[in-house]
């Protein structure tokens, strides 16, 4: 049974041919997207292909460039997202729209409170016997009056997928929404969800574990690169072929590599690291003259690894060792053994924004240039000029404020302050994000150079292309854990998202 | 040598340009008051706004480095009383200037650190630590004092607030002093690089090796011993002691950090501003009192002044976001 | 109603005892000081805490907008200053008291105006209009009390049934804002500004007027303390009230809300401030002197902050 035969009259919502341009990123290149009342529509692709910017149209956090949206055959705009609660298309966010301190009902009709007799009171009464109805029909029966903040994740998200309901919603948009929850919690959460289906309301569902993708969907549509790969049946394909569609985007060969062979001394080394911000127990091993990647989905704690590694969060667990020597300590400790940790947010945790390019360049190296606390202006911005040089940092002077540089040079200036401290193994956490495709060439060629000098990389990238085509191996996390590690042969796109899914 | 000097003409000129607009201000403010009253522009006059705004940069430029950091230090003012008071205590029990000094400067720098650790150690954020602090040094004063006056303090100790030396009151060297230790703090040493570096971005700062915590207790302990020597040269000025007299320069010491250019969301600012800060306060509140203003308005101009400095600095964040 | 009760349970148990607190106070103060436990005295404690109670309950909702007010202390002097002196110069009762209510909502709109649509940081905000209060109410009375108003206010001292008027306003005054916290929208969005305020702009509610609104409404509110404060003093002094949103931001702060978050309970303010209150006459009554009651009560807010963070850390 094909698509077209499956359906029975006409989509309650559907998108056509949506386009999003974001400056110098092509988001959303004329995608099409059915959504029938009774069905649950997967949106599936690896990172970056597009899915959270399709959904923020549909509820209204973004505008589509192009294209068009028609509810129930006729066309609409959606302009905000009251645009589209008017039009019964709700979200479940799991963190954003719950008060913690106010109690289920107050959460639940949050701006549309029952007015009591006097003006400006709430009736109360009415309030909680609402919110108990509404609860009802998910089949729920918690008490109204408690905090919210007492609930748990899946408590939380029940009141949320109850919030929507409550406002008619008639499409429900799901991100992720097993990614917090147990075992148990997933099948309550998927008997409510099938109890929706069977109430008619559509239901649009990003996931990126295979199983569920299988158990509940209706329809997949598979997404890459901004584009619309295939929308399929379940029936109709299987997860290797899913797996398949997924990946392979258009290769930059712009920054393949040469490779050296030989490793030199273990630079990185870690047993059992556990941390409470959702690391298990991960191992790894980086040596000198290698760029080892670091892979997976969003979330599943590539970045808490880098920070665990270099001292940012305390792990709870296990040990690290630099260059051989176990640091239990913070930053600190961790650039005096000659790591440095290039952020994933370069704006937030890399750089001072209101201060010199030239203050910048000098902030981790401050104690190795001028050990007697004597600060030498002049040799300091020679320094800093140097190292612009050596990077080729765009800037008028080293006096302008890193606010001002574009992407591309600011993480230039972050992984020159590293530089000037003299580091030899650098932890880059997503170093091409948001950075055009000249710059990032150059910035793999600075990487290429310092790895042929021998310095050790660790590399985290959302671009599966860019693991393989720079990386010499590649561990792949899951949900806290390595889920595995690809060497030289076994590293492909594929390859890496099989073992970052949720497949056995 | 020849590039040490080149570097200080070189940030003068710096310092210069950025505070251009507040000496104007100061120009300003000069011209239109020696027009408007005649008692002005007499010697004793200016020196002794000299003197006072000597006296308001000395608590405000520890202060000015608590601010840098994005943090703020509401106890200087109480500070200063207590210091005062314990140090007018031994001057009078002793009669040695050099136990008294010791005494001022010991208690502002205790103080100092007792709040660094409440914002560092117990992460209680620093406006309400230091405003808490404020209200614990408030009653240790005044019990302390019992509502005695002390008065009558050694002529030597006298001449560091009294006193003159070359034709120019004594606080104003200090000023200087201060001023040149000060720059050379934050223009000079890897630590005031630091200390910018913690109000721009502490996250960024922690993820660069810097030690946040370390340079925030140093921070927190300068500013309360600078309330301490400032409560020496009070004390010496007034030749009198009482629970009470730091409590009206707190609001004067946050004006004249904002109205010299300081951020209070942290890494802008710098102590030549806040000198011209202290110097337009001084001058303006000179001005009230010569044009013979009820003292009474003084506080509502202050704290205006403080008002106005804080939009002021939003606005030109917000201008410098949209450029960025 | 099981989970309310178990609300206040967890609550009484998670503090570190607000009620323990002040068990403990009376106590020791019973036993250490003569007459701490008599009827009279207890009466006195009441009638003395109702100010402190009017200021706490609206810090209360400022607290849990995440905010902060230090010029309620300021403004509320200048309140007490204007009521005076409206009275001396031959106004009557109703017109002193609009004059009062007048100046402290134009404080609480100032205010209101530079958090919330000028974005300014509260504690700034509030430390600059304390500033000008200050001067306005030192430039009214030129620094002298203002006296010769004790037969108009005298009023105020009467029982009505048994209990003094003080004690039955501030029971109003409790109630009311009971209500407002709890049973209207208003009440709902200042849990929501402290808690999420996204939530508010999600749920297409304009956060901004009703932030404002947190601050109007206890400029109101110390605009109508300011009869309280010179039924009391029989006066109106320049320097009255200096420092009294300390001993109200102490009381909301011991009594279980928090800075952040939105979390808090009214009910925990009024245990609070009874804790201030008995803390201050129990060390009245022992023979401390005032200035050290204040290092007390800020060595409370410490112990209470300290507290807050451990539970948090729990």
């Amino acid at each position: 049974m094909t698509c077209a035969e499956q359906s029975s009259g006409a989509p309650l919502l559907a998108l056509h041919g949506i386009g999003k341009q974001f400056p110098g990123v092509r988001a959303l290149d004329a995608v099409d997207l059915d959504l029938y009342g009774g069905e649950v529509h997967m949106l599936v692709g690896e990172n970056g292909a597009g899915k959270s910017s399709l959904i923020k149209i549909l509820y209204g956090a973004y505008r589509a460039d192009s294209g068009r949206i028609l509810h129930q055959g006729a066309p609409v705009e959606v302009r905000s997202p009251a645009d589209a609660r008017r039009l019964g298309i709700a979200v479940i966010f799991q963190e954003f729209s719950l008060v913690p301190f106010l109690d289920i009902a107050q959460n639940l009709f949050l701006g549309r409170e029952p007015r009591g007799r006097i003006p400006g009171t709430i009736d109360r009464a009415r309030l909680h016997a609402d919110a108990r109805r509404v609860l009802r029909l998910l089949g729920v029966d918690y008490d109204t009056r408690r905090l919210v903040h007492t609930l748990g994740v899946a408590q939380q998200q029940m009141v949320e997928i109850a919030k929507a309901l409550s406002q008619n919603a008639r499409t429900l948009v799901m991100d992720e929404p097993t990614a917090a929850l147990s075992e148990n919690e997933c099948e309550h959460l998927f008997k409510v969800i099938r109890q929706l289906k069977a109430e008619g309301v559509a239901i649009a569902y990003i996931s990126h574990r295979l199983r569920e993708v299988f158990e509940l969907g209706d329809r997949i549509t598979v997404l890459r690169d901004g584009r619309l790969v295939k929308t399929l049946l379940p029936a109709d394909t299987n997860p290797d072929e899913l797996v398949e569609l997924m990946v392979g985007r258009r290769i930059d060969a712009s920054y393949a590599r040469e490779y050296c062979g030989r490793p030199g001394e273990v630079a990185l080394e870690v047993k059992d690291l556990a941390t409470d911000t959702g690391i298990k127990g991960v191992d790894l091993v980086v040596r000198a003259g290698e760029i080892v990647g670091l892979s997976g989905l969003v979330g599943a704690g590539r970045s808490e690894v880098a920070r665990a590694i270099f001292g940012a969060d305390m792990p709870t667990r296990g040990e690290v060792r630099l260059f051989g020597a176990r640091v239990a300590g913070g930053p600190g400790e961790a650039r005096r053994h000659g790591v440095a940790l290039i952020p994933e947010n370069r704006k937030r945790e890399g750089l001072a924004l209101i201060l010199s390019l030239r203050d910048n360049l000098l902030l981790a190296a401050l104690f190795r240039l001028f050990p007697r606390t004597w600060f030498d202006s002049a040799r300091a911005t020679r320094v800093a000029q140097e190292m612009i040089e050596r990077l080729r940092i765009a800037t008028p002077s080293a006096a302008r404020l890193v606010r001002y540089l574009s992407g591309g040079n600011q993480q230039k200036a972050v992984l020159g302050k590293w530089l000037n401290a003299g580091c030899r193994f650098f932890i880059l956490d997503e170093p091409t994000r948001g950075i055009d495709v000249g710059a990032k060439a150059e910035i793999f060629a600075l990487i290429d150079g310092l790895v042929k000098q021998g310095a050790a990389v660790l590399m985290i990238s959302s671009e599966l292309s860019e693991i393989v085509h720079v990386c010499d191996r590649a561990y792949v996390m899951r949900e806290g854990r390595i889920a595995g590690e690809l060497g030289r042969d076994s590293l492909s796109e594929a390859n890496i998202l099989r073992l970052a899914m949720h497949e056995a | 040598m020849r590039v040490a000097r080149g570097n200080l003409l070189e940030s003068t000129r710096e310092a210069f340009a950025r505070l251009g607009g507040r000496l104007a201000a100061v120009i300003l403010i000069f011209v239109v008051l020696g027009l408007a009253s005649d008692v002005f522009l007499t010697q004793n006059n200016l020196l002794n706004v000299l003197r006072q705004a000597a006296l308001l940069f000395l608590i405000a430029s520890g202060l000015t480095l608590v601010i840098l950091t994005a943090g703020l230090d509401l106890s200087v003012g109480a500070n200063l009383g207590m210091s005062a008071c314990l140090a007018a205590s031994v001057l009078k029990a002793t009669g040695s200037p050099f136990l008294g000094v010791l005494t001022g400067v010991a208690s502002g720098l205790a103080t100092g650190l007792a709040n660094g650790l409440l914002v560092t150690a117990l992460r209680i954020p620093p406006f309400i630590a230091t405003y808490g602090m404020l209200w614990v040094l408030h009653g240790l004063s005044y019990y302390y004092m019992a509502g005695d006056t002390i008065y009558g303090f050694p002529p030597g100790f006298r001449e560091i607030g009294s006193g003159y030396l070359f034709g120019l009151p004594v606080p104003i060297y200090l000023m200087f002093v201060f001023l040149a230790i000060g720059w050379l703090f934050l223009e000079r040493t890897t630590w005031g690089q630091e200390v910018y570096a913690v109000g721009a971005n502490p996250v960024a700062a922690r993820l660069s090796g810097v030690p946040v915590r370390r340079r925030l207790v140093l921070v927190y302990t300068v500013s309360g011993g600078m309330a301490g020597l400032a409560a020496l040269v009070y004390l010496a000025r007034l030749n009198s002691a009482e629970a009470d007299i730091g409590e009206p320069l707190l609001l004067p010491a946050i004006a004249a950090v904002l109205i010299g250019g300081a951020s209070l969301f942290g890494g802008v600012g710098t102590l030549g501003g806040t000198l011209i800060g202290a110097l337009i306060l001084t001058l303006v509140l000179n001005g009230m009192n010569l044009l013979e203003v009820n003292a009474n308005w003084q506080p509502l101009v202050t704290g205006a002044m403080v008002l106005i400095g804080v939009l002021l600095d939003m606005w030109t964040r917000r201008r410098a976001e949209e450029k960025s | 109603m099981h989970h309310r009760v178990h609300e206040l349970a967890r609550r009484l148990a998670a503090l570190p005892g607000v009620a323990y607190i002040l068990v403990l106070q009376a106590i020791v103060f019973g036993s250490v000081a003569q007459g701490f436990l008599s009827p009279l005295n207890l009466t006195n404690i009441g009638t003395q805490a109702t100010i402190l109670l009017m200021l706490a309950l609206p810090m209360t909702l400022v607290i849990l907008t995440e905010g902060l007010d230090i010029s309620m202390g300021a403004v509320l002097t200048l309140c007490s200053v204007v009521l005076a002196w409206v009275l001396v110069h031959g106004g009557g009762i109703g017109l002193a008291l609009a004059a009062s209510a007048a100046m402290g909502l134009a404080f609480g709109v100032a205010n209101g105006t530079l958090v919330s649509y000028l974005g300014m940081p509260p504690f700034v905000a509030t430390l600059g209009t304390l500033g000008m209060a200050q001067g306005l109410a030192l430039a009214i009375t030129d620094g002298q009390s203002i006296v010769g108003i004790s037969a108009q206010i005298a009023f105020m001292r009467a029982d009505v049934l048994g209990i003094p008027l003080v004690l039955i306003i501030a029971f109003v005054a409790y109630f009311f804002v009971h209500a407002l916290l709890y049973y209207t929208r208003f009440g709902t969005y200042v849990f929501a500004i402290g808690g999420n305020r996204e939530a508010l702009a999600l749920a297409g509610v304009h956060a901004r007027a009703w932030h404002a609104g947190v601050y109007v409404f206890a400029g109101l509110m110390v605009g109508i303390t300011g009869l309280l404060l010179v039924a009391r003093t029989n006066s109106g002094h320049p320097t009255a009230a200096f420092g009294m949103e300390f001993d109200a931001i102490a009381a909301v702060a011991v009594g279980g809300t928090s800075f952040e978050r939105g979390e808090g309970w009214l009910f925990g303010t009024l245990l609070g401030v009874l804790a201030v209150g008995v803390m201050r006459n129990g060390l009245n009554v022992a023979g401390v002197s005032s200035s050290l009651q204040v290092v007390a009560i800020g060595l409370l807010v410490i112990a209470a902050l300290l507290i807050d963070a451990l539970r948090r850390r729990a």
